[in-house]
């Protein structure tokens, strides 16, 4: 049942949030999103994701010499990710709040 | 320093991408795929991303400019095979003095594609008109003689067919006029010239690659100029349909072939027309994506 969870997970959040700290190549963010949260995004799925944020503002791409090339996010991503963690950080809440008068948890 | 080539499998899947996100990201992934180990799995994936690449090109890949004037040369090129369709037809009809009695719609089709084409030309050539001077002031400034033939082949080919005309009539024409013979090839001649004048800037958009605001007023015009010129393919379709019904005289008269023939080359010159200009107005009138 965790593992079906795990196809709730935007990729584009996952990508935002791993380079909310710091610029990261394809293959870095891969390893960042796998090690951190968990989800293990396949090729195809990180370069449609790329494509889609770098398209819309959120994240930008950085000089590179290598073919490894960076990516950081943009303050537009920035604040679309705040927002995002935000609402997501809402839902955890009610939900927590909920399944603990449900079955009697203590809370997180 | 020249990347190592990539295995097999990697080319493959990064050939089912569009050329510009290739160009873009192929490098990109194929570092990922070495990094990562690759496999059929990773390989798999981006076969699957492949289609939506192409079905929702992202604007930041798209190259504008290049789409406008690829959009522009083949417009131009239909536009004058659809003017020449039209006007051979409207004129040789209205010549031979061919009549649908009691159907007042071919002469309102005939009036409708004289005024539609007239609208048409007007503005494709007054959008058109600061592109082509800037592009001509350019290849002369940089002494560029190919392009300034190629640009202006538009007047050269029309002065050059209708010399050709007025010598061909005072050679092999008689009292009524040329021979069916040599009306085909007059005919024939000048859809050569039409097509040789409108392949000439479409040659010199190619090797002068201009952008700015004087492409983007090109393709939109264009756009505005196929949309009536449909207008006026719309008129030819109901007149020959009108003459082929109404019209004793007309073309072995109910017989289908050549009018059927003739519709569909107008239909095709629209078509191919109306989709060229509309794809050249719209990356020139392209706002920042919204798509998925």
């Amino acid at each position: 049942m965790t593992d079906r969870l795990d196809r709730w997970a935007d990729p584009p959040l996952l990508v935002l949030a791993s380079l909310a700290d710091e610029p990261k190549h394809g293959y870095a963010i891969t390893q960042d999103v796998a090690e951190t949260m968990g989800v293990r995004l396949s090729a195809g799925t990180l370069y449609a994701v790329i494509a889609r944020l770098e398209a819309r503002g959120l994240i930008e791409p950085l000089e590179s010499d290598d073919r490894r090339r960076p990516y950081r996010i943009t303050m537009a991503g920035a604040e679309a990710l705040a927002q995002e963690s935000e609402r997501m950080s809402r839902v955890a809440s009610v939900a927590r709040e909920r399944l603990g008068t449900r079955l009697g948890w203590a809370g997180a | 320093m020249r990347p190592p080539a990539a295995p097999p499998l990697t080319r493959a899947v990064l050939a089912l991408y569009p050329p510009s996100w290739r160009a873009r990201y192929g490098d990109e992934v194929r570092a990922l795929l070495e990094d990562s180990g690759g496999g059929q799995a990773a390989a798999a994936s981006l076969a699957w991303r492949a289609l939506p690449a192409w079905l929702w090109p992202r604007r930041h890949l798209h190259d504008r400019p290049a789409r406008m004037r690829a959009s522009l040369a083949t417009a131009l090129m239909s536009w004058s095979m659809l003017a020449g369709l039209g006007l051979v037809f409207a004129q040789l009809t209205q010549l031979q003095g061919l009549t649908a009695s009691g159907h007042p719609e071919l002469r309102w089709a005939y009036a409708v594609f004289d005024v539609t084409f007239a609208a048409s030309a007007l503005v494709a050539g007054l959008g058109g008109l600061p592109l082509w001077l800037l592009m001509l002031r350019r290849a002369r400034r940089e002494q560029r003689t190919r392009d300034t033939v190629y640009l202006l082949l538009p007047v050269i080919a029309p002065v050059a067919y209708l010399i050709g005309l007025i010598v061909t009539a005072r050679l092999a024409g008689g009292a009524n006029g040329v021979s069916p013979g040599w009306f085909g090839v007059v005919t024939l001649a000048g859809f050569a010239a039409a097509a040789t004048a409108a392949a000439g800037p479409g040659l010199a958009l190619r090797r002068l690659q201009p952008r700015g605001p004087a492409l983007r007023l090109a393709a939109a015009a264009a756009g505005v100029a196929a949309a009536v010129m449909a207008v006026a393919a719309v008129a030819i379709v109901v007149a020959v349909i009108s003459l082929d019904l109404y019209a004793r005289q007309f073309a072995g008269y109910h017989d289908g072939t050549v009018p059927g023939i003739y519709l569909a080359l107008v239909v095709t010159a629209a078509a191919v027309t109306a989709v060229s200009a509309a794809r050249g107005a719209r990356a020139a009138l392209a706002r920042p994506e919204l798509g998925p």
